[in-house]
């Protein structure tokens, strides 16, 4: 019975540090599972996808906005800086950029880029390549970049899935020269 | 021997159930009193922000992975009507609304799951570029199962209890104020089995 006291406080401690790891953990993993998802169970990283119009069988993001066409790239810079391009729309457009802990670190949109944005991606601290485009340091390794349309109709949705196949999600070294 | 080991592991094992649940908790609790008020809209400016707290990414991932931040749109959420009672598909409401200071804005129903209510009434969303005021200067929208005679419809066909709804703003105007005056007012009408 004396020991009682050791194990209470063993138990507060611990759950202590479980509440602030499963605080933290929460982003991290919702990340991980929409990452595994959009880069094809880790098979396809670097590569925009162009995804279904959002309906109530889309299942892959909580809370999708059936009004937008959304093009998804899982970046993965292990292996160096991605370029990453979005051709214009004529309506509302925007790409931005998720670290693996759900922070949107950077967005643009057509206001700001009326003929369409290119980025060079690198890992914070990275040397970007010389002839880089506007260079943006992503906190994590890995992390989603999302362009959205404005597309509420199917005929609108139709000519953004047309507009993006000219998206550029690519490793730096992989562009023709 | 074995005695202690098993203490010491009970001990951990509590510590780490505890720890969850009440994590749990607390996003639950933090997700029902989330950020700003406006009527009955809630709001946080911090989401997407690279400087949001622990607690506030915790429940946008939750609730909404892959929001922008506040720079580019604004996110409104409503659980509850004009009485304080959670949104049901055995209830009928009316939106109400004027043209708010921003470029582009919708509202979406989304069932408890976050996710669009499965049905094929291709009702989920309204949005600025398809509604437009009445002479009074404010668009309506019912809030129900069935379109009845409204111009504009969400449905909650198979939204079952605990539904909500999301108002995006996207690229809102400098002078835009978000308060109870400006953002569409929810009213409920009626709900099965009222007289």
């Amino acid at each position: 019975m004396k020991d009682a006291g050791k194990y209470v406080w063993t138990a507060i401690i611990v759950a202590l540090l479980a509440h602030f790891a499963f605080i933290h953990a929460v982003p991290r993993v919702m990340m991980w599972v929409a990452i595994d998802r959009v880069s094809s169970e880790g098979a396809r990283y670097n590569a925009w996808t162009f995804a279904d119009r959002v309906t109530p069988l889309s299942r892959t993001i909580v809370r999708p906005s059936p009004d937008f066409a959304y093009s998804a790239c899982a970046y993965d810079l292990s292996d160096g800086p991605v370029a990453i391009t979005a051709t214009p729309w004529d309506a509302y457009w925007s790409l931005s950029l998720y670290a693996d802990n759900s922070d949107n670190f950077f967005v643009v949109d057509d206001r700001e880029a009326r003929a369409g944005a290119e980025v060079t991606l690198v890992r914070r601290g990275a040397t970007p390549p010389d002839d880089a485009a506007r260079v943006i340091e992503s906190p994590t390794t890995r992390g989603i970049a999302l362009i959205r349309r404005l597309a509420p109709d199917l005929e609108s949705y139709n000519a953004a899935s047309q507009v993006a196949r000219d998206d550029v999600c690519a490793s730096f070294g992989a562009l023709p020269a | 021997m074995l005695r202690r080991v098993a203490a010491w592991t009970a001990a951990v094992l509590v510590g780490v159930v505890l720890g969850g649940a009440s994590a749990w908790a607390a996003l639950e609790i933090g997700r029902g009193n989330f950020g700003e008020r406006y009527g009955a809209w809630s709001h946080s400016r911090a989401t997407g922000s690279t400087a949001a707290g622990p607690y506030t990414r915790a429940i946008i991932a939750r609730d909404g992975l892959l929001a922008l931040s506040a720079r580019e749109a604004l996110y409104f959420n409503l659980t509850q009507d004009d009485q304080g009672a959670p949104l049901s598909e055995n209830c009928s409401y009316e939106l109400i609304g004027r043209p708010l200071n921003t470029r582009w804005w919708s509202v979406t129903l989304y069932a408890d799951d976050s996710l669009l209510a499965q049905n094929e009434d291709h009702a989920a969303s309204i949005d600025a570029s398809h509604v437009s005021a009445g002479p009074d200067g404010r668009w309506r929208a019912r809030v129900s199962t069935v379109r009845g005679d409204a111009i504009y419809w969400l449905s909650s066909r198979n939204a079952r209890r605990d539904f909500s709804l999301t108002l995006r703003v996207y690229n809102p105007h400098r002078d835009f104020q978000a308060s109870e005056e400006t953002l569409p007012a929810l009213t409920r009408l009626s709900c099965l089995g009222e007289a």
